[in-house]
């Protein structure tokens, strides 16, 4: 017999504002962005001293000596030092899963209470040494005599003194995660304009939503930093006209450093609980976690575009419960490339990739622009890759709290590897 | 009182080197001087630094014990002028209280002000305070005051007895072992600035009658800080004593217990169990 399960809530949010790469956070690590997270988060709900059922978060790039990134967060943090952590690690979609993961526990009662979270520096990357070097030192460590010892040194090179750079390629196809959208963009038609038009609301919602105070409960500032570095509060469709593609090739090619999401940095914080966990501290729920699905394609051998595993998440999390793509009064798809959420939308709207690609009769449909990314997303608030879900999550459920009870919202995010993450919060 | 508000931090390599060569014939009672900075900001590299070579998380709030960082190149300013009567070479910093009276962010203007007092006798010599307090606002939010011992120097007549003690518990459980290397003195004296020769190699350190480099006790210090971070209470004082030198390179072991709604704290050798720091950690 299945154990009861109930719907995890969504208690609030923290997180740093985000900082362009080597700019504020230049010289802070993943720990301490996490920890001053955590802290954040913890003042805001009195949770000084107190233990909460686990933690999870997470880094895209991390450093080998970071592998109890959470738990070691966790320590130097004002939660109780009782209070368990573990890393988890899905590409983009890390803080999103984080969510999911303190939420299925909540669900089946295993833990009252969970944060979920993620960060990422791309200023403070690990760089390892040099994969050859890295062989050689191996060798000799393995090395029992003398001969052996001096065998394996005889492998040296001083071109191996060249550090390992972390890149942001996927390993088979050598290709960087904006080329892959590159081609995407191109076999979906994705226009210059939309994607421009597409880049300038979310900076202006982002803005707007600042200056209505939104993210007063929702953001801590950090190391001077009090809104996103990112944000172009007055950028235009005519000004990033004028940006050079970057990604793509020829004629054809459209993206641009505009209308791509740059290097960030930055760690968000989610903190979600049963109902009467929250009742019993006299905390709000914003919305509840209702449920979610994850989907992955053959970017690689298929043919399918890199980020487009989302729309093969979402009709199943859709079947599953019951809803058509129209039933929701917020859509929160992550902008990893504007081309990335036009491509989304057009393959949902598209009959022949729903049917041959997702086994539907019918398309998904169209969704109500003014319902998407309504205070902007990663294109302006930047996407320190770990960050962004726990970004997505407290924004979302905020935006459903403040909308009234009964209210629908749906979250798709795509990770490298070719996988997607999607989730449905409810008020 | 003689207040002098400094435009910058004055540069310690040189503020050393006059003490090494004005070391001779000091005496007298305390000078009635006040050195002060008006306006000052943490150098956010300085800060990134001093936080990893002391462990500290970079964080929105000062380390607790920065603000001593900003504020020792003028103590040092002042114990290297002529009228202060203890020659600066050969002084051992044995006491550091500090008190914080919430945390201070890291864009904070700060003012700062430094004096001298309280020369008093001890069973080997004569100490001297030197105090610093740290405004933000216009309103006193962190002070502090460090006991240096002059071996051999005499307090002036009717001076008090130096009180030079701590008290702690047993601390009889290690909570960390440091290998502290070598280079820990130069590593802390690049980030904050106390280029004393004694903590720099085991060569200037012998110039100065000691066997090896000894680690600076302010970074012994915040490094134990450090280790309580998210532990402390936001309104503190943090009072250690220094005990025996740390001699570079060696192996320590942090101890901490709960005491007193706070911590009590002590950095002893790893093997012989000589004691380094103890000190006390309380809420205010």
């Amino acid at each position: 017999m299945a154990a009861p399960t109930r719907k995890a809530a969504i208690v609030g949010g923290n997180r740093i504002p985000f900082a362009r790469s080597n700019g504020a956070y230049a010289r802070a690590s993943n720990q301490d962005m996490l920890t001053a997270t955590l802290d954040g988060l913890v003042a805001r709900f009195g949770l000084q001293g107190q233990q909460v059922g686990e933690v999870v978060a997470g880094a895209v790039l991390k450093h080998a000596r970071d592998f109890n990134l959470t738990r070691e967060s966790v320590l130097g943090s004002r939660l109780s030092a009782a209070t368990p952590a573990y890393d988890v690690q899905q590409a983009c979609g890390t803080g999103l899963e984080a969510a999911v993961l303190v939420a299925n526990k909540i669900a089946l009662g295993q833990i009252e209470s969970g944060i979920a979270g993620g960060t990422d520096t791309t200023s403070d990357a690990p760089v390892a040494v040099n994969e050859d070097l890295r062989r050689v030192l191996m060798e000799l460590n393995r090395a029992k005599t003398v001969q052996q010892r001096l065998k394996a040194l005889a492998g040296l090179r001083p071109g191996q003194l060249a550090p390992e750079i972390p890149r942001n390629a996927e390993p088979r196809t050598g290709l960087a995660m904006g080329d892959h959208a590159a081609i995407t963009a191109r076999e979906w038609e994705i226009g210059r304009e939309e994607q421009d038009e597409l880049t300038v609301r979310s900076h202006q919602a982002l803005a707007a939503a600042y200056d209505r105070g939104f993210f007063d409960d929702l953001v801590t500032p950090f190391l001077g930093l009090s809104r996103d570095a990112n944000l172009r509060p007055d950028t235009s469709v005519e000004k990033l006209a004028k940006l050079k593609p970057v990604f793509g090739q020829g004629e054809g090619a459209t993206m641009t450093a505009g209308n791509s999401t740059p290097l960030t940095d930055g760690a968000s914080a989610v903190l979600l609980a049963s109902d009467e966990w929250a009742a019993e501290r006299d905390l709000p729920v914003l919305a509840h976690l209702v449920d979610a699905q994850t989907a992955a394609v053959d970017y690689v051998h298929g043919g399918e575009g890199l980020l487009m595993a989302p729309a093969y998440a979402v009709p199943v999390l859709l079947e599953r419960n019951g809803l058509t793509l129209q039933d929701f009064d917020f859509y929160e798809v992550h902008e990893a490339f504007a081309s990335t959420v036009l491509a989304t939308l057009k393959a949902w709207e598209s009959p022949a990739f729903c049917k041959e690609k997702l086994g539907l009769d019918a398309p998904l449909g169209s969704i109500d622009r003014s319902k998407l990314n309504v205070n902007g997303s990663s294109l302006a608030a930047g996407h320190p890759f770990a960050a962004t879900g726990g970004r997505i999550v407290a924004t979302l459920a905020k935006l459903l709290h403040e909308a009234g009870p009964g209210k629908r919202g749906l979250i798709s995010i795509c990770a490298a590897g070719g996988q997607g993450v999607v989730a449905i919060l409810e008020s | 009182m003689a207040r002098t508000v400094l435009d910058a931090a004055p540069a310690m390599p040189a503020l050393f080197a006059r003490a090494a060569l004005t070391a001779r014939g000091r005496g007298g009672d305390l000078p009635d001087t006040r050195l002060a900075r008006v306006g000052v900001t943490a150098d956010p590299a300085q800060l990134a630094d001093y936080a990893r070579v002391c462990r500290f998380p970079l964080s929105d709030a000062l380390p607790l014990t920065f603000p001593h960082v900003l504020a020792f190149p003028l103590q040092v300013a002042l114990m290297t002028d002529r009228a202060f009567p203890l020659a600066l070479p050969g002084l051992v910093h044995v006491r550091n209280r500090i008190e914080a009276d919430r945390p201070i962010g890291v864009g904070e203007a700060l003012d700062l002000e430094v004096w001298a007092e309280r020369f008093a006798t001890h069973r080997s010599g004569a100490t001297v305070d030197l105090c610093a307090s740290v405004s933000a606002g216009g309103a006193e939010v962190w002070r502090s005051r460090s006991t240096y011992l002059a071996r051999g120097a005499s307090a002036p007549e009717g001076a008090p007895a130096s009180d030079v003690d701590v008290e702690v518990g047993a601390l009889e459980r290690p909570a960390a072992q440091w290998r502290v290397p070598d280079d820990a003195g130069r590593r802390y004296a690049k980030v904050s600035g106390d280029v004393n020769p004694i903590h720099l190699s085991g060569l200037t350190a012998k110039a100065f009658g000691f066997k090896r480099a000894i680690a600076h006790g302010m970074w012994v210090k915040a490094r134990a800080l450090a280790a309580l971070s998210g532990r402390l209470p936001d309104a503190v004082a943090v009072d250690v004593a220094f005990r025996k030198p740390l001699f570079l390179p060696s192996t320590v072991t942090l101890s901490t217990e709960e005491a007193g709604g706070g911590w009590d704290l002590a950095v002893r050798n790893a093997t012989a169990g000589t004691e380094h720091l103890i000190g006390t950690v309380r809420p205010t």
